[in-house]
């Protein structure tokens, strides 16, 4: 009778424990267990509802323990999309990605324009956008100060200050635009399929130009049908739309 | 006397040990044929009475029991040793085939009944005598080798032969086999094998050689026919690869005793029979081995163990200091490929300086494969204290009775170390800390975020229709900024009209002044009179300065006069006209009268108004 009663007291305790959690600690609990497929269910059903940088992190994290690479990296560009400094993310980010087979040479970009580039993707929209304004509006001070100012040093110094505020304001406006063109463009895309060939026109009976792995990430250039023109460094070449997913 | 006593208890001794050692032994062959007598005998190594044979079941005994009994006396080096044996012999011979068991008979020694040992006898079939006819024919097509052919025997593939005996033809890689080379021979009187053997390579085989004692004849009943047979060699394999498994032919010599008839030679030769020695080539035949791979599946532990094994873990101590030695001892005991058991990997914590393990084999080859025990010692000495846990150490190999792999771990060990006696702090301090960078272990993945969600959520980046936010972010601080320059220009502009004015009127304004002053004077009020000289030269330089009313000073005159290069002899009037006239305001009795002042004032104006300041 008494290991009865404790038992359905344990119980009790239990389900007003998972009633106390948030769906979000709900599926850590499943991750901390080792259920990695109904943690990667429950992470989904969440941002199904409201999408965030945490949890999409997390669900990475499930889809990289059960050997998911494509989806592990979905998860974590996605993240990094929501919240540009999500350390942990870039560093399983970068993790994920020793694990592709696909080693791209990208000799297209200099090295100046990747620095940029990495650069532009390491603040979110909103906070280039932000800097944009506040370095504009330091300029119109300035530009105040420089011509009204009293003595000379001081309108000296707020006409390269003024100038400095422009030029970063701009390249900040266009880091924004670009990245706004990034989100709602969506070009970017991941390869889900294990391996799949890129072909020379949108038609199965096309030439196949490259191979292509699991988790490689990818340009769409245009889609046409089913179809999707791409390009993986210097290659360029047809997939079906299916192989790959957007970020 | 002494020595008599002794004499008499060694006599006695050995008496009694010389009697108690009875023997009766019963001997018969282990294999005998139907329909042909063997004979049974019993033997007694002491003088003994009322042998009592136990009923012979199955068989028919033709004669017996004679008893016949020898002794013999040897000295050695003066030592007296007598032996004494009495035989019992009956002569039996089977009736059915199959296999027979004789009880033990029993006999009286020494008013004592003592009982034998039972036999077990198997009864092979009588051969089947159908097969003359076709020999000839086989003998020419085996014989390779021109042999010395006898007349009267027959040496033939029929008569002596070599089998190749493989205990099974479809095994596990990895899996036990025995093969075993046996001679049969039947009417032909094998005396010796040659030394020129020539075994197979066993190629693809790990190969385990039985011990070989001393060949031993033994009757076997194999294709209708009675042979005697010896075993020429046995070895236990393992096959080291999946597939078909070829093993080569081997090649024996017998020598065969014949009897020689062609030439009888003396009455001794037909007597004694004359024999010659032909020595005969016999060729095991090869066979072939049907290999399978090792199920897929393999557990992680696995390093090709195939058979049957157990194993004992076990740790010498839990509860030590730093720099002390821990064993940890796996004893693996079983039967199988022990040979190729490798070291099971133990995966020490962070900090045990580890040695070589040490592994103590002590393997004994058997028909059934290779048995014993591997002992495999792990020495560690952990170098720092705290506890420390060894994680299982797992042994896996493939069942092969089972058909499937199985996994043995040792517990889970947890160590306390103690920190060494010279780790701690005995009164003095070292500074010293052999200071490590930290050690890569592995990589993976970091942990996921568990904390509460911080709303990094896909929310717009501005509200609304951001565009038309944005350009008006941008614009109307640029209209605020714009209106503001215009304010600005417009109001230096009419400062500067501001202070046109008052530059021109500055000597006007002067002019009235110094006119009230004048009247003041002549009226004898001399504070007003000072103040307002005061006024008159400071709202002039003011204007023509340019200097608002609330910064003038001397020290900003002074600065202003001297930026427009009037000159210091100028400037000093300046100053001590505008330090008088205060001063005579507050102490009017001082040396300067109001009219030189006046004139003063007077002179310098005019002098300033020269200047074009």
């Amino acid at each position: 009778m008494k290991p009865l009663l404790s038992f359905i007291l344990m119980l009790t305790l239990a389900v007003s424990a998972a009633h106390a959690q948030t769906p979000f600690e709900q599926a850590n609990t499943l991750y901390a267990n080792g259920q990695y497929a109904e943690a990667a269910e429950a992470y989904r059903a969440i941002l199904a509802d409201t999408p965030d940088a945490d949890v999409y992190y997390n669900l990475g994290n499930a889809a990289f323990r059960q050997g998911e690479l494509a989806q592990a990296i979905l998860a974590y560009e996605r993240a990094l999309r929501l919240n540009p400094a999500h350390k942990d993310a870039r560093y399983n980010l970068e993790f994920a990605q020793q694990r592709i087979i696909d080693n791209i040479e990208d000799n297209r970009s200099f090295f100046l324009s990747q620095w940029a580039e990495g650069l532009r993707n390491s603040l979110h929209e909103r906070t280039w956008i932000y800097l944009s304004l506040g370095l504009f509006w330091l300029m119109l001070v300035c530009a105040l100060l420089f011509a009204f100012g009293r003595s000379a040093a001081l309108r000296k110094s707020a006409f390269f200050i003024a100038l400095t505020a422009l030029l970063i304001s701009v390249a900040a406006l266009c880091n924004a635009a670009s990245l706004h063109h990034r989100d709602t463009a969506r070009a970017e895309a991941v390869i889900t399929q294990g391996v799949v060939n890129a072909k020379a026109s949108p038609d199965r009976s096309g030439t196949d130009l490259f191979t292509l792995h699991e988790g490689t990430e990818v340009t769409i250039l245009e889609t046409l049908g089913e179809w999707c023109n791409i390009r993986v460094g210097n290659n360029i070449g047809w997939i079906q739309l299916t192989n790959l997913e957007r970020i | 006397m002494k020595r008599i006593v002794l004499l008499v208890a060694t006599a006695v001794l050995s008496l009694t040990a010389w009697a108690d050692e009875v023997v009766f032994q019963c001997n018969a062959p282990a294999q005998v044929i139907v329909g042909k007598p063997f004979q049974l005998t019993y033997s007694v190594n002491q003088r003994a009475r009322d042998l009592q044979a136990p009923p012979f079941d199955g068989f028919d005994l033709l004669a017996g029991p004679y008893s016949s009994q020898s002794s013999s006396t040897s000295f050695i080096n003066g030592k007296r040793t007598s032996s004494f044996t009495l035989t019992y012999t009956y002569t039996l011979m089977a009736q059915r085939e199959g296999s027979f068991t004789i009880p033990p008979a029993s006999v009286v020694v020494n008013h004592n009944s003592v009982s034998s040992n039972g036999v077990r006898i198997t009864v092979l079939p009588a051969d089947e005598q159908a097969q003359p006819a076709s020999t000839g024919g086989r003998q020419s097509s085996d014989d390779s080798r021109p042999q010395q052919q006898a007349s009267g025997s027959n040496i033939n593939s029929e008569n002596i032969f070599v089998r190749t005996i493989v205990s099974r033809t479809q095994v596990c890689e990895q899996e036990a086999l025995l093969l075993t080379y046996k001679l049969y021979f039947a009417g032909v009187d094998v005396t010796q094998l040659t030394n020129n053997t020539k075994l197979p390579e066993f190629k693809g085989f790990l190969k385990q050689d039985l011990e070989q004692g001393e060949i031993q004849t033994q009757l076997e009943h194999y294709n209708g026919r009675n042979y005697n047979t010896a075993v020429l060699y046995q070895t236990v394999l393992y096959p080291q690869h999946s597939g078909d498994i070829r093993i080569e032919p081997a090649n024996f010599e017998a020598v065969i005793r014949v009897q020689t008839r062609a030439q009888v030679r003396s009455i001794f030769d037909d007597f004694f029979g004359s024999y010659t020695n032909v020595t005969r080539a016999l060729t095991a035949p090869a066979a072939t081995i049907h290999v399978q791979p090792l199920p897929a599946g393999k557990p992680a532990g696995f390093s090709g163990a195939v058979g049957q094994f157990t194993m004992t873990p076990s740790i010498s101590q839990t509860e030590l200091k730093a720099n002390d030695a821990v064993t940890l001892k796996l004893v693996i005991r079983g039967n199988g490929n022990m040979k190729l058991i490798k070291t099971p990997a133990v995966d020490w914590p962070e900090g045990f300086e580890e040695y070589d393990p040490k592994v103590t084999n002590d393997f004994k080859t058997t028909v059934n494969g290779v048995s014993g025990t591997k002992t495999i010692e792990y020495l560690v000495i952990p170098r720092a204290g705290g506890d420390y846990t060894i994680p299982p150490v797992q042994f896996s190999w493939f069942d092969t009775d089972e058909r499937k792999y199985k996994t043995l771990a040792s517990p889970e060990y947890t160590i306390h170390v103690q920190r060494a006696a010279g780790e701690e702090n005995q009164g003095q301090v070292t500074n010293y800390v052999g200071k490590e960078a930290i050690k890569q272990l592995g990589t993976d993945i970091r942990y996921i975020y568990t904390g509460p969600l911080q709303a990094h959520t896909a929310r717009p980046v501005l509200p609304g229709n951001s565009m038309w936010i944005l350009l008006l972010l941008y614009l109307v601080p640029a209209l605020i900024a714009a209106l503001l320059f215009i304010i600005f220009r417009k109001q230096i502009r009419e400062n500067a009209d501001l202070a046109r004015v008052r530059y021109k009127r500055a000597n006007k304004v002067a002019q009235k002044r110094l006119r009230l002053a004048k009247k003041l004077m002549q009226e004898h009020q001399d504070a007003a009179f000072y103040e307002e000289i005061e006024r008159a030269a400071l709202s002039y330089l003011g204007d023509r300065l340019a200097i608002p009313t609330a910064d003038l000073s001397k020290q900003n005159i002074e600065g202003m006069l001297r930026d427009k290069g009037v000159t210091e002899e100028l400037i000093n009037e300046v100053t001590d006209l505008l330090s008088t006239a205060e001063f005579a305001r507050y102490a009017p009795t001082s040396g300067q009268t109001p009219d030189t002042l006046y004139q003063r004032t007077v002179t310098l104006i005019d002098k300033l108004e020269d200047q074009r300041i």
